[in-house]
């Protein structure tokens, strides 16, 4: 049944050419930082992107948290959003489940193909951004591994141990938006209600996280501890709200699953 | 042979079941969520075990911690808000604004605090010496040797720096007992100040004692007019034990800036006037302190939690924060001078003639500010 | 005769509607069964509950001795689908299609699933179609590939919701001549729809639904049986009634009703009595004309209440 759900969302075009939009962004910001020349400063922009020219390298990071805040989370929605609603929209659905495959394995299937989804366009973000930093970007001469947000210096490999670590946090913390699509998506037989309605969650999450009068919520947003990746180049490393994240992206999954299989298993198919 | 009564009832059950299934699953979703959104509350309901310490007692605890070494992470939230010029944005941050630290402590003269913004952050080694203070946004390392009198920062906030110090000289009258309570997992016994001063514009301030260490786990300071804390320090993680050299110790890194500190502005000041104006030994019924280093033309005057500074100012900074001074809603403007509070801080400007600017600031109520101003006649005070 | 399919005062509601209202369809192995009702009567919602895709309000379904939608996982293998339109993934083939579903339940093994695919496109008349996309496939494609997908597995049993919808008449025939080979070797058909002309070319037994009610379910053979009536074709009905005074029941233009299940009988009275005779026939009721009566007018009408 995974195999089956990962064969239907990577043969499918339309999964690749979001891929290939979600790359578009970084590849243009390092051509445009290669032209200009003008990095932000630390702390300014995206972070990372000022640590480019110093390790090109780092533009894998900076990639990611470009696509980060809007494109990631949006490619997400997409994907979850579609994931049952699509099905159900082409008429699919109910050959399925007349075939039958059971609601609840298709449900768990359905998740692992959005989870797969995250990581190969995470891991595919990375590796294009770093190859695109370390071709197209000059780099300063001698350098071994890199500098730190705490000012000590961390050796190459382990700052390639921190950057899988990050990448790895990047894709769990996309698991709440995912879980948001795909029980949205048992809702509705509209995929694209399903994207939105995950999408405005996001937006409300964001919008929350930055208004003091809703401080005493702001442990339990989705959004909360995303940029949290940053604590990996801490050091040492602040363990402290990648642990939370990972926790709150767990509780969602699990919350969200739970209220999905309850609709999606008790519901008449009528599309 | 009976009817085959069975299709009413089976009906029916099936009905149930189907019923059931729904409610019964979507039941299940219910408890799973009211069971995660108790979590928190339940474990923020735990009881804190309280211990039969007097108050003499538990203050002589905290002051014998200073080598209590551990690591934590800590939140301040301030709720002050401060006349701003842009000179000293950083300092009304503090004040203003929530600062989350981590904190490697080895002893007072070896340790490191690091501010922690979402995207950067900003370190401070103390060694025997000075500090190495290491900011990622402008990847820039500073070394800063001793000074007698520097501007507050963010290490200055720590619960157990702050506890320690408004503690240090406070009187056994000052203190009482406050029950206990949970702070970063931790039984803390609470001590209550209450400042004797009457210029004090400081109602209490609440120290939350680690039971086991003497650590000042929590302290949350309260203006006289004020239900809300104007500033509240509180560990969230705490460790004790000592954390690694390495981790205290600092060398700029490759490819950042190296610089040293020079003295703070206000001394600077202080040094370069040439006629300072003579500061009595009491104002507005606070007796002087004498601070070694510290150039005569500032004056720092009480004890504990209530302080009086009166400093000259470099004119440029004097300009903006008479701006900012007189854009503050709440600013009082009489003979005395112009003057504001934010919560426990009050703030007055003196301009008088031939002189160069002078500050007035610390926690003290505004009356107190002008009584200050008053006993000061060369500075344009009127008696 | 085992029962393949049996529901008991199935009801399904929504809201104050009742969709389905108390049926007890009876289907047994060997059956083609005609499941006959206007758009609207409660057909679809009927097959979608048989399959466990809507969930009963209260009643029971038993298919191939499981009750559903319990026994779903055990029975349904067993069950080959055409539920309303076919759908499938536009972006892959058909023979990838094919693979996808059949992968996606129990009971369908790898091993022969190649070999199985390639001979139920035979069977459908798709075999030469190769790797188009089915975005690219014309509607009656897509009708003969969803066919191709319920018959995978060789199913006990075929469910099938309008299967010549969107083909040609040739394609009309050739599923018609395919559900009919299938039926000889063994399979049961359950066969929804509102053409009646199909149903009776095809159907053993029909089951007529009407608002969410059962108005008929009997042998399609029972249902056309003669009504002992014989159907004379004259250019002279009046020298008929004179002839059989007392048996002609109905005269329309040249054909005349006569009471007599003996034509031949009725023959020689009329040679014999000199009158033209064009046709002779036995009279049988159409199913249309057994449908109309058993159930009401089309409940796509909305009249106004009074």
């Amino acid at each position: 049944m995974i195999v089956v759900e990962l064969r239907k969302l990577f043969r499918r075009p339309r999964t690749w050419a979001t891929i290939a939009v979600l790359n578009a962004l970084p590849v243009l910001v390092a051509v445009l930082l290669v032209l200009t020349d003008l990095a932000p400063r630390p702390g300014e922009g995206p972070v990372f992107l000022s640590a480019v020219f110093i390790n090109p390298a780092l533009f894998a990071l900076a990639a990611l948290a470009i696509v980060l805040p809007l494109f990631l989370p949006i490619a997400v929605a997409v994907v979850a959003g579609d994931a049952v609603a699509g099905e159900a929209q082409a008429g699919t659905l109910r050959y399925l489940l007349a075939r039958p495959a059971g609601r609840t394995r298709l449900l768990v299937a359905k998740l692992v193909a959005v989870l797969a989804f995250v990581l190969v366009t995470v891991v595919i973000v990375a590796v294009v951004g770093y190859f695109v930093g370390t071709t197209l970007i000059e780099p300063q001469p001698v350098v071994g591994g890199g500098t730190s947000v705490s000012g000590t210096s961390l050796t190459q490999q382990e700052l390639v141990q921190r950057a899988l670590m990050a990448i790895g946090y990047v894709a769990l913390s996309m698991l709440g938006v995912a879980a948001f699509g795909l029980f949205f998506s048992t809702l509705t037989d509209s995929p694209l209600g399903a994207t939105m309605g995950a999408l405005a969650v996001l937006v409300a999450s964001s919008l929350l996280f930055t208004l003091d009068a809703a401080s005493p919520i702001a442990p339990y947003l989705p959004t909360r501890y995303w940029l949290s990746f940053v604590d990996f180049f801490r050091d040492p490393i602040l363990w402290r709200d990648i642990t939370r994240g990972i926790a709150l992206q767990g509780v969602y999954v699990g919350v969200l699953l739970a209220a999905a299989w309850a609709n999606f298993t008790t519901k008449d198919i009528t599309s | 042979m009976p009817e085959p009564a069975g299709q009413g009832p089976s009906a029916r059950t099936v009905a149930g079941m189907v019923a059931r299934g729904a409610a019964g699953r979507w039941g299940v979703v219910t408890a799973l969520v009211a069971v995660l959104a108790s979590l928190p509350a339940a474990v923020g309901w735990l009881p804190a075990s309280d211990a039969a310490v007097s108050a003499a007692d538990l203050r002589a605890a905290v002051l014998a911690a200073g080598d209590v070494a551990f690591s934590g992470y800590a939140e301040s939230t301030g709720g002050l808000d401060l006349p701003v010029t842009d000179q000293l944005t950083s300092v009304a941050d503090l004040f203003s604004d929530r600062t989350t630290m981590r904190v490697w402590w080895r002893g007072p003269a070896d340790n490191r605090v690091d501010v922690v913004t979402p995207g950067g952050e900003t370190g401070t080694h103390r060694d025997a010496t000075g500090t190495w203070t290491w900011e990622y946004e402008r990847t820039r390392a500073t070394r800063s040797l001793l000074a007698p009198f520097d501007l507050p920062a963010p290490p200055d906030l720590l619960p157990n720096a702050l506890g320690r110090r408004l503690l240090s000289e406070a009187t056994t009258a000052e203190v009482s007992r406050e029950g206990a309570r949970r702070v970063a997992g931790r039984d803390a016994l609470g001590l209550r100040l209450i400042p004797a001063e009457a210029a004090s514009s400081v109602r209490r301030v609440d120290v939350w004692v680690d039971r086991d260490t003497g650590l000042p786990l929590q302290v949350q300071v309260f203006g006289k007019d004020d239900d809300r804390s104007a500033l509240d320090t509180r560990f969230l993680d705490l460790d004790i034990g000592r954390p690694a050299l390495e981790t205290t110790a600092f060398s700029p890194p490759f490819g950042s800036t190296v610089r040293v500190s020079g003295q703070t502005d206000v001394v600077l000041e202080a040094g370069r006037r040439i006629q300072p104006v003579p500061l009595p030994a009491e104002l507005a019924g606070l007796p002087r302190r004498r601070l070694d280093g510290v150039p005569p033309g500032i004056g720092l005057f009480g004890r504990g939690v209530t302080l009086l500074a009166v400093a000259p100012l470099p004119p440029r900074l004097a300009g903006g924060l008479r701006h900012a001074l007189a854009d503050s809603p709440g600013a009082v403007v009489d003979a005395a001078g112009v003057r504001v509070a934010a919560g426990p801080v009050a703030l007055m400007l003196l301009d008088p003639p031939g002189h160069g600017p002078y500050v007035l600031t610390g926690s003290v109520t505004l009356d107190a500010l002008a009584e200050a101003a008053a006993q000061l006649p060369e500075l344009g005070g009127t008696p | 005769m085992t029962s393949v399919i049996t529901t008991r005062a199935l009801v399904k509601r929504y809201g104050a509607l009742r969709a389905v209202d108390g049926i007890d369809l009876d289907v047994r192995a060997g059956d083609v069964y005609g499941f006959l009702g206007a758009n609207g009567s409660g057909k679809t919602t009927t097959v979608r509950m048989l399959l466990g895709l809507v969930l009963p309000t209260s009643g029971e379904i038993e298919l191939l001795g499981g009750r559903m939608p319990r026994a779903g996982r055990r029975v349904l293998p067993r069950v080959g689908a055409l539920i309303e339109a076919p759908a499938s993934y536009g972006h892959l083939s058909g023979r990838e299609n094919l693979a996808l579903l059949d992968a996606s339940g129990p009971a369908g093994p790898w091993r022969t699933r190649k070999h199985r695919i390639a001979e139920v496109l035979e069977q459908v008349g798709l075999a030469g179609v190769g790797r188009r996309p089915v975005k690219a496939y014309s509607l009656g494609m897509r009708q003969r590939l969803g066919l191709a997908g319920a018959l995978l597995r060789r199913p006990e049993l075929l469910v099938l919701d309008e299967p010549t919808n969107g083909l040609d008449p040739q394609g009309i025939t050739e599923i018609r001549n395919l559900l009919l080979e299938l039926h000889r070797a063994g399979t049961t058909v359950f066969l929804s729809s509102h053409l009646l002309a199909e149903v009776e070319q095809l159907c053993t037994r029909v089951g007529v639904l009407d608002r969410g009610r059962l108005v008929l379910q009997e042998e399609l053979a029972t249902l056309t049986a003669p009504t002992g009536a014989t159907v004379v074709q004259t250019p002279t009905p009046d020298r008929v009634r004179q002839a059989l005074d007392g048996r002609v029941t109905a005269i329309d233009g040249e054909r005349v009703v006569v009471r007599g299940a003996d034509p031949a009988e009725v023959n020689r009275l009329l040679v014999s009595a000199g009158i033209p005779v064009t046709g002779l026939a036995l009279q049988r009721p159409t199913l249309e004309q057994v449908v109309l009566a058993a159930a009401g007018p089309s409940t796509d009408r909305v009249e106004a209440s009074r």
